[in-house]
């Protein structure tokens, strides 16, 4: 069970503390800082992101999660489910931003009280309980322009008033009441690409995973039942707790009563074979001679359904000895950040048949230069971005709703982009 | 309204008169503000408890988030200042009877977090109650306080009955209270001495009914409370882990990996194979899932992946490609990644395999890399048909000449040249040519032992080895261990190139070094060259038993008791919880008619216990013998003997661990001393007499020859 809370600051600073068992004092704190700057000295390349996720110390088991520079610190003397721990330490800062907007230090300053008040609520002694933004709201009220508005005013809020948290309905994720004057339900199909490819345009390992984002706006309970036209596709999935398990055993739809706002309906992966199509070619080369190398590297289209590629933007770290850049591009602009030895090639945009964009150039080792350098490999990072296309292939075919009369606006949208997906050179 | 504006100290005085202020106040709204900046200056450590009489007024004021904010500064002072929980102890008993259930259930939850005896006793009569409530939220948070309550108090948890209420919880109509209600149970069950949970089929079968429609945190504790159900029949098992599959593809991976734990843990009561293999069909996807999570729960999944394919080596057998690695991957998952991926490496797939090692030799952190080295070493003794790829791979990388890669290099090479004999030697002159750059132990030691191993074939080998001697008595006793073998293997089988070099190191070992080890070996090479040659080289040069990467695979006892406890700490760590957590109950297999023989391996075990062990003491040898009959106890059914054997696997982990990868491979030595100790045994002091170390030998080494106690 996860026993006491700290949320640190950038620095380290304490900037919420809870304590759902004993006092811990906030010595730990210290600890903890010592070892992620003692983890952080190890190497030149070592960052915050390589710190254990999960350190042992005397007394404690430091388990924290690093998010958007906060760190949400949960220090644990009995044996833990550390899963459980780590989805709630990030369900923290994904309901602070539900109800802020944004997660921040000054955030939580500005909205402490409501950040306890949430806090006790989504965790009775250790035990994770509430953790539905559709529920807590009902709970806690959001500090919205009405309720700040209300208060300043000094008039009637429903707090008082409110009957029970939905969190006891049969249908957790719903409220009951719910009234829009236009009903609308939108999905938003996303697929990031997870890739590695040769330097010969190879995929090593290849897989897409997809989300669909919903955002229903209807009235009252509805229910939905959404198929597609090709579900067999998916390779593996996990649904929203709203999600009817046995019809997309046994039909492959999608049954479901949706909370209402946003929320993800379904993740699926898709293993792609290796010799699938990617949308897009990186082609590098890099010689490397004792004092530097001579680089150059081609993107162009593949599989992309004419559509174009945007947000292109290719990343290459270099040796931590290289002082010196210099390269030209056809297309886009590059820029080298000579701190963190990243070669940086904003692309934009490319259109099926244009020309390819090239960036070419030489980087040179400074005098303490090694034979690590000298071997060491390179691989360069891609993002982009294709609207309106699916990797997989995934339709949706259909949506139906049942036990409302209305009809509601549908919207579907497709995005493809790149995950983590990198080109080795 | 910004909180930030609140945090101004010293203004007690100021924020009494507010909240006292008796100027119209309609809804509360100023006393809500004012407790606002209350709550928030406590927050931030500023002392606000000389507040408590007028904040305990306010509790009387029948708006919840008022209340809300009041017990926030109850559960915060009241443990220094217990006088102030008194005064509150009327209000709550009026609050536990309100009308509104959320009021009901927030005077339990604060209660319960008041650990002051008088507040306590007052809670068991409203708490009853409570757990018997209208109002499904209600019972639902009583349950969690039962196991609050039973943190500060146990007797009175056991004693006032509330046992047998959760129990009867436990088949509520509300499936969150059963959730909440399990969750209590267990963690009573984990923390008592007398109370232990068991569920019975029936019990089980209701709790998976009411796994569907709970939240995600109840379908752990659900999930979780299933291990302490014991399968008497085969069908029960498969029956549960079929219908706790679907979890498998739940959005929260605690619930996955938790489902997880619960088929792994169920498939050991299963009777048909088909069984088993259908299950485990159904554990690769979710656990391939589980990879395109952050990194946190990536890392959790992937430390206990590695324990579940040691089990069941066909999950994730063709998987393999989503464990290569990234090169921004935080450097903990990569490090997890690559142990996978050498343990799922196969003849099919051993080509992708080295060269993505090949890859990640080139990447700039050095452990990742030096781990990436030793995998291509490792990979070569694992499977034979690669070991030539392997080998040319690893000379590229020691022609890089960067010098943490070649050292690297050496150590594996060593473990291939032992491996497979005569084949590789051709590479020796090109390790030659690395030596002046070894400056680590390990490294120093394995180019020392290919040296002494292959001394007749090495031209220069006695030159080489003098080199290494010119500094015998700063090196480690690692390196000066090999370097005494190594220089008696070049006597015996260049006897003229050795003469020289001998007397020194003995006289070395003998004389000038504090470590008994090296001292003891030192004395019986002596004695062995200078009475008995043949016998010298029989010892010295004889066969070496094989090595192979099983030797990798955990000791089966830890493992099984590891994958009782998937989603845990100990399953990061590849630890036994008793080992590093306190007051933690050691779980087992508990033995039914439906569970499976363990198959254990015992004949392997045996026999490397027999070789080793008996190095160190005969004692621990006994241990060996004592674990292997306390385990076929265990599996024959009866509790108590298993529970008198639990305590020991700690012995025999020490014992197998001592024979890691690395260790085999100086079990040259290790043999060479077995030898010469029975030699030594069968006549003790043969020896003694003839000893040619003089007076001060023979005391040295009849003390501490007689300390092996044969």
């Amino acid at each position: 069970m996860i026993e006491s809370l700290f949320v640190l600051s950038p620095t380290g600073k304490v900037i919420i503390e809870k304590h759902w068992h004993e006092l811990i004092p906030r010595r730990v704190v210290d600890y903890f800082n010592d070892q992620v700057s003692k983890a952080m000295a190890e190497g030149e390349d070592v960052t915050r992101e390589d710190v254990l996720p999960i350190i042992a110390s005397p007394k404690y088991q430091l388990i924290n999660v690093y998010r958007d520079g906060l760190t949400y610190l949960s220090p644990v003397t009995k044996e833990v489910d550390p899963m459980m721990v780590f989805e709630f330490l990030h369900r923290i800062p994904d309901i602070m931003q539900e109800y802020f907007g944004q997660v921040s230090e000054t955030v939580i300053k500005e909205n402490f009280v409501t950040v306890y008040q949430l806090l006790e609520e989504m965790m009775d002694d250790g035990f994770p309980l509430t953790t539905e933004p559709n529920s807590l709201k009902e709970i806690v009220p959001a500090p919205n322009i009405l309720n700040k508005v209300v208060n300043t005013l000094g008039a009637t809020t429903s707090v008082s008033t409110r009957k029970m948290p939905h969190g006891m309905s049969n249908l957790p994720w719903r409220k009951a009441g719910v009234k829009y004057n236009s009903n609308e339900i939108f999905f938003d199909i996303v697929e990031e690409i997870d890739a590695i490819v040769d330097s010969t345009g190879k995929a090593v390992s290849c897989e897409a995973h997809g989300t669909i984002q919903t955002n229903s706006r209807l009235s009252g309970m509805p229910d939905l039942t959404l198929s597609f036209v090709n579900p067999r596709l998916v390779d593996d999935c996990s649904f929203h707790q709203s999600v009817r398990f046995n019809k997309w055993e046994s039909d492959k739809v999608l049954s479901f009563v949706p909370p209402d706002g946003h929320f993800r309906l379904m993740s699926y992966r898709v293993n792609l074979p290796s010799q699938q199509n990617l949308p897009i070619q990186v082609k590098p080369s890099i010689n490397i001679g004792a004092n530097g190398a001579k680089f150059d590297v081609t993107v162009s289209l593949r599989n992309t359904d004419g559509k174009p590629v945007e947000n292109v933007v290719l990343t290459l770290p270099l040796h931590k000895s290289t002082t010196t850049l210099t390269a030209q591009c056809n297309v886009g602009q590059y820029m080298f950040d000579p701190v963190g030895k990243v070669l940086r090639w904003d692309i934009g945009k490319i259109v099926p048949r244009e020309r390819a964009p090239v960036l070419s150039g030489s980087f040179g080792f400074g005098s303490a230069s090694s034979e690590a350098a000298a071997n060491a490999g390179y691989n360069i990072g891609v993002e982009f971005l294709i609207n309106s296309h699916s990797l997989s292939g995934l339709k949706v075919d259909v949506l139906k709703l049942f036990n409302e009369s209305y009809k509601p606006y549908k919207g579907v949208r497709t995005m493809t982009k790149a995950g983590r997906y990198q080109v080795r050179a | 309204m910004s909180d930030a504006k609140f945090f101004q100290r010293g203004k007690i005085q100021e924020l009494r008169l507010e909240l006292n202020s008796d100027k119209k106040d309609r809804n509360y709204t100023r006393k809500k503000q004012t407790l606002k900046k209350i709550v928030a200056n406590m927050t931030m450590g500023n002392d606000m408890s000389s507040l408590h009489p007028d904040v305990i007024a306010c509790m009387s004021i029948p708006v919840l988030e008022v209340k809300k904010m009041v017990y926030l500064f109850l559960i915060n002072y009241a443990k220094a200042k217990p006088e102030m929980a008194y005064e509150a102890i009327q209000t709550f008993r009026r609050d536990v009877e309100d009308p509104n259930p959320l009021i009901r259930a927030l005077a339990i939850r604060t209660m319960g977090y008041i650990h002051v005896d008088k507040v306590t006793s007052c809670l068991i009569q409203p708490l009853r109650h409570c757990m018997r409530d209208q109002d499904p939220y209600v019972r639902k948070t009583a349950a969690v306080c039962v196991a609050k309550l039973f943190m500060q108090d146990r007797h009175l948890v056991e004693n006032a009955g509330f046992i047998d209420l959760l129990r009867e919880m436990l088949v509520d109509s509300n499936p969150s209270v059963v959730a909440n209600a399990v969750a209590a149970l267990t963690e009573i069950s984990e923390r008592s001495d007398h109370i232990q949970l068991q569920l019975n089929m029936s019990i089980a079968s209701k709790l998976v009914t009411a796994l569907n429609e709970c939240s995600e945190w109840g379908q752990t504790y659900i999930l979780e409370s299933l291990m302490f159900v014991v399968p008497q029949e085969p069908g029960d098992a498969e029956m549960l882990a079929e219908r706790i599959a679907p979890r498998l593809q739940h959005a929260n991976s605690a619930v996955v990996l938790t489902a997880v734990k619960v088929i792994v843990y169920l498939m050991n009561y299963m009777s048909r194979d088909e069984d088993i293999q259908s299950m485990c069909k159904k554990l690769s996807p979710p656990l391939v899932t589980l990879l395109s999570s952050g990194p946190e729960v990536q890392y959790v999944g992937l430390r206990n992946i590695l324990l579940v394919i040691q089990k069941h080596p066909e999950i994730l057998k063709n998987d393999i490609k989503i464990f290569f690695c990234k090169y921004n991957d935080p450097i903990y998952v990569k490090m997890a990644k690559l142990e996978i991926m050498f343990r799922l490496a196969s003849e099919h797939n051993v080509e992708q395999v080295l060269s993505e090692l090949k890859e990640y030799a080139t990447e700039v952190d050095v452990d990742f890399v030096r781990k990436a080295v030793r995998s291509i070493g490792r990979l070569a003794v694992k499977i034979e048909s690669t070991a030539q790829r392997c080998v040319e791979a690893l000379l590229e990388l020691i022609q890089t000449k960067v010098n943490y890669v070649v050292q690297e290099s050496i150590v594996v090479i060593k473990d291939i040249f032992r491996k497979y004999p005569n084949q590789y030697e051709s590479i020796i002159g090109v390790l030659c040519e690395n030596l002046d750059n070894l400056d680590e132990p390990e490294a120093k030691a394995a180019m020392i032992w290919i040296i002494g191993q292959y001394a007749d074939r090495i031209e220069n080998s006695d030159e080489l080895l003098d080199d290494f001697l010119y500094t015998f008595l700063e090196e480690t006793v690692e390196v000066q261990l090999a370097l005494l073998t190594a220089t008696v293997k070049l006597f015996i089988k260049r006897p003229t190139a050795g003469q020289d070099l001998v007397p020194k190191v003995l006289k070395w070992a003998t004389e000038e070094v504090d470590n008994p080890d090296l001292r003891d070996r030192g004395y019986i090479y002596w004695r062995l060259l200078s009475t008995d040659v043949a016998a010298a080289k029989a010892v010295v040069l004889s066969e070496k038993p094989h090595i192979s990467t099983e030797t990798d695979n955990m000791d089966p006892v830890l493992l099984e008791e590891l994958l009782l406890h998937i989603a845990s700490l100990s399953a990061i760590y590849h630890k036994a919880p008793t080992t590093f957590i306190p007051h933690c109950k050691p779980r087992f297999l508990i033995p039914s008619p439906a569970l499976r023989r363990q198959n254990y391996n015992v004949g392997r075990t045996l026999q490397h216990q027999d070789s080793y062990s008996s190095l160190h003491n005969t004692a621990q040898f006994q241990q060996g013998h004592n674990m292997q009959s306390g385990r076929s106890d265990e599996v024959d059914g009866g509790l108590d003997e298993f529970v008198s054997s639990s305590k020991q696997p700690q012995h025999q982990r020490l014992s197998y661990h001592e024979q890691s990868f690395e260790q085999v491979a100086e079990a040259s030595i290790g043999n060479q001393e077995y030898y010469e100790q029975k030699m030594n045994a069968e006549n003790p002091y043969r020896t003694d007499t003839a000893a040619v170390g003089g007076s001060q030998a023979n005391k040295g080494g009849g003390v501490d020859l007689m300390s092996f106690d044969l």
